[in-house]
Parts: structure tokens; C-alpha cells; sequence
């Protein structure tokens, strides 16, 4: 299932994936963009900036059991994967918030660079990294103490982050550049640089490859993550914005926030095999995807 | 609405100074569309030139560098000599398809109440003779953080774009006459 906010249509969009229909229209308002679906699916994490609020989906009701208010621009939304806690960034106060899901309180409150957009937790837990997108660098937070322990440079206007299962790289999408930066999260460099197209806004990884959504160009860039190399391009919906990969590492799920749509792509052959309908402007900005 | 009002309406927001590249959290999207009775490759010879936006009533000249290719750039005059300017750049093109998708680079918020603004035109042959022009534009509000005022807030930015796009194939409806 993919849960897919629709930032005009005020909810989110059960979809299922193998055959493309709206299971269920879920109701949020405040314009929803960002979302993570947590630790074993149970809970499904929904930022709505305009309400200034978290909403908490439950997976056996696909309804909002909760509505968590955090003050100041809440944007983009992980969850740490013990599943008590969800790191939200603050947009206009250049800070992570740390929430507790159960209680809805706000356990820390952690300094960041300005504009934070995109946050990703490593597999382990140990670290949370935002994008600074108008300090143009990465943060990482150490998730024990609390405490930002190093920033990255990186490209222009970091967009979105994701970092790879092992937890060793992380990959930010740059707006103002049109380029993807490599971080080497233990030594908190950048590796690498992959020259993308017009206004990339996140990456997805999958089967030793990174896939970029280019929301200028309607198109995925897709680049070799050893060689760094590009591998190709696929034209997909107007505004490509959320992407990730299945389970399986067959498929490719991208939001087209222009054309209401869903791009499906094959991995393999790097083609568009289906295009799902969604609700009026889906972002789908994380972690959209649950696994069966 | 006729052309001067446009232009007043597009002059009456008052000036405010913003951060460069910073905007308010949601995107907006709109789609106009005009049904005409010339065929495409007419609308398209009037209206595919990026370097030429003299189909608009609004757009007094257009002056740019490049052509058609991507990266040409134009800057419109609004209204008459000497009135407000829109600096914009060209990002696709394509003859065949008949359409050209550009962004605005800089524009005074008093002029246009957007940020991050692109656009698309496409002209398509419409079903029984005749062509669609459509017109869509992707866009910030003017106010990049919380609590817009109200001429700078969505509902703002969204009445002053769906103004431009209207008086534009208002006008194209005029000249083509409107498809039957």
C-alpha cells in the first residue's frame, strides 16, 4: 500500500499497489505534503503545514487517531525505528522537533540549520540527519544525546535526504545546483557528486542505483551508486516530487504533483509499465511506502 | 476584465522586500484552458515564439536572448514603456509538440504576488476541428512564511495568475475566434 498526501485535495490517498486503486481517501487537511509510514506499518506519520499539524494514521482503521499541534512550519516527518519517537523539521525556526507519537509531547527540541526540509533516521537509530536547504548543508543529530554533532556542506538548496539501508551514505537532492550530493555519514563528508536535471527534489535508492525526482524536467534521473555514473532518464508525470522503491526492489512509485498521478516504474527495463490516479496534488515527501 | 484593470490590479499590492528562494509551504497549481477555432499549427505560429509574448494585451514588449533555445531568457514590459518588468527563462521547448515550459526569474511581488513561479503552454488539436490552448502554472505565494497578508497570501496569488492566463486567451479567443 502506499499512502500518498494530496496537498490540494487536503488527504491522503490509500492506494494499493498492485492493481492502482484508492482503497481509502483519508481526511487531514492543512495542506499534507510530508509522510512516513513507521516501524512495522502500525502507524503512519502525516505533516500538514498549514494546520502546524502531525497527524498519526492508524493501519487497522486507516483513520486520523490523533493530531498533534507543534508550533512554528512543520514540513518533513521520520520516525525513528523503535517507533517512539518521530523527528519533524520546523521550517521557519531552523530546529527538529523530537515528538513522542503516544503522548503527542515534544521530547526535545534540536537547533539546525535554516529552512529544514527533508529528515531521514539511519537504520540503526543512531542518527538523524536533516536537510538544511537554505544553509545549503546536511545536519547530523546524535539521537542519544540529543545534540547536533556535525553539519556537511553540500550542494545548493538540499531538498530531500535518504539514506541507504546500511546506514553508511545518505544522498541529498540540490534545488539550486541540480545536482545530488554523496555523504559519507560516519566521516560526515561528501563523497561524491551526480549532475542530475532542472529542480531535483528527492532520491530513492534501490538495487544499487539511485533514482532522482526532477520536478522541472517530469523526469527521474537514474544513477549507478558505486560509479556515481549516470544510468539513464524516464519521463514520468508533470512535477515528479515523492519517489520510493518496493520491497522487492522491482518497482519505482513516484507522485506527479502536476498530473494527479502515480508513475510506476520497472526497475529492470526503467519504464513506465502504469499510472495510478491520486487526489489534487500529491507530494508524498517520504517514507510513503508500506510493505505487506 | 480589460486591460488597464489587469494592470491595476497587478500594481495595486504593495511593495515588500523578500528573501530570495524562500516560500511559503504549499505549491499551488492552476490550468485555463481556451477552445479556438484555428487549427494548432495557426495558434501555435502566433504564440510559439518564447521571444514574442505580443499576443498578450497585458505585455507591452518582450526583449530576451537565446530564441527558442533552452536557456533563452526574455524580459516582458507590462502595459507601456517603462512599466514593470518580468525576467523569465526558458526551460523546455518543443516545436513538435507544440509546447514551451519557462520560469519566472525575478519579478517584484507588486507586480506578480508569486515566488517560484513556472508555467507551461501547450496548444493541442481539439476534438471536432479547432485547437485547446492550455495554460498552467506552478507557483508559491508572494509571502514566504506563516500567516500571509492578505494580498500576498494564496487566494492572492492564485487570483493574480488565473488574471494573466485569462486576459491571454481571452485575447487568443478574440483573434481565433472561439471554436464551435
Amino acid at each position: 500500500m502506499a499512502f500518498v498526501t494530496n496537498q490540494s485535495s487536503n488527504d491522503v490517498s490509500v492506494i494499493d499497489l498492485d492493481n492502482g486503486k484508492t482503497l481509502k481517501t483519508i481526511p487531514v487537511g492543512g495542506k499534507p505534503a510530508a509522510v512516513a509510514v513507521g516501524p512495522k506499518g502500525a502507524h503512519i506519520y502525516v505533516v500538514s503545514p498549514d494546520s502546524k499539524t502531525l497527524s498519526v494514521i492508524g493501519r487497522d482503521t486507516l483513520t486520523v487517531t490523533k493530531r498533534i499541534t507543534l508550533e512554528g512550519g512543520p514540513f518533513g516527518v521520520a520516525v525513528h525505528p523503535d517507533g517512539r519517537r518521530v523527528y519533524v523539521t520546523d521550517w521557519y525556526n531552523a530546529r527538529v522537533f523530537e515528538v513522542a507519537p503516544d503522548t503527542g509531547q515534544v521530547l526535545r527540541i534540536i537547533k539546525v540549520g535554516d529552512s529544514p526540509a527533508g529528515i531521514a533516521v539511519t537504520p540503526d537509530g543512531s542518527r538523524v540527519l536533516s536537510a538544511d536547504r537554505d544553509s545549503d548543508q546536511v545536519s547530523v543529530i546524535d539521537t542519544d544525546s540529543g545534540e547536533r554533532i556535525a553539519t556537511v556542506p553540500v550542494g545548493e538548496r538540499p531538498f530531500g535526504v535518504t539514506i541507504d539501508t546500511t546506514g553508511t551514505r545518505a544522498y541529498t537532492a540540490n534545488v539550486g545546483t541540480n545536482t545530488v550530493s554523496v555523504i559519507d555519514i560516519a566521516n560526515a563528508r561528501v563523497i561524491g557528486q551526480v549532475k542530475v536535471q532542472e529542480r531535483p527534489y528527492v532520491v530513492a535508492l534501490t538495487g544499487g542505483r539511485g533514482f532522482v525526482t526532477n520536478q522541472y524536467a517530469d523526469t527521474v534521473s537514474v544513477f549507478d551508486l558505486e560509479t556515481l555514473q549516470p544510468v539513464g532518464t524516464i519521463e514520468v508525470g508533470e512535477y515528479p516530487e515523492g519517489i520510493i522503491p518496493s520491497t522487492d526492489e522491482r518497482r519505482i512509485y513516484v507522485a506527479n504533483w502536476f498530473s494527479n498521478t502515480l508513475s510506476v516504474i520497472d526497475t529492470q527495463t526503467l519504464q513506465v509499465t502504469a499510472e495510478y490516479e491520486t487526489g489534487d496534488g500529491p507530494r508524498a515527501f517520504g517514507a510513503f511506502l508500506l510493505a505487506d | 476584465m480589460n486591460r488597464r484593470a489587469i494592470i491595476g490590479a497587478l500594481m495595486a499590492l504593495p511593495m515588500i522586500s523578500l528573501p530570495a528562494l524562500a516560500h511559503g509551504p504549499s505549491r499551488q497549481k492552476i490550468t485555463l484552458t481556451a477552445e479556438v477555432a484555428a487549427p494548432p499549427e495557426e495558434v501555435w505560429a502566433a504564440i510559439g515564439n518564447f521571444q514574442d509574448m505580443s499576443w498578450h494585451p497585458v505585455v507591452f514588449s518582450t526583449e530576451g536572448v537565446g530564441g527558442n533555445d533552452i536557456n533563452a531568457t526574455r524580459v516582458l514590459t507590462l502595459g507601456k514603456e517603462g512599466g514593470p518588468t518580468i525576467d523569465e527563462l526558458l526551460y523546455k521547448y518543443s516545436a513538435e509538440k507544440m509546447s514551451y515550459s519557462y520560469r519566472i526569474e525575478k519579478v517584484d511581488v507588486k507586480v506578480l504576488p508569486v515566488t517560484n513561479y513556472s508555467s507551461h503552454l501547450t496548444v493541442k488539436p481539439r476534438d471536432g476541428g479547432g485547437s485547446i490552448v492550455e495554460w498552467r502554472g506552478a507557483f508559491y505565494r508572494g509571502y514566504p512564511n506563516n500567516d500571509p497578508p492578505e494580498e500576498l497570501n494564496d487566494e492572492a496569488a492564485i487570483a493574480a495568475v488565473t488574471s494573466v492566463y485569462k486576459a491571454g486567451l481571452d485575447a487568443l479567443t478574440e483573434r481565433f475566434g472561439a471554436a464551435n
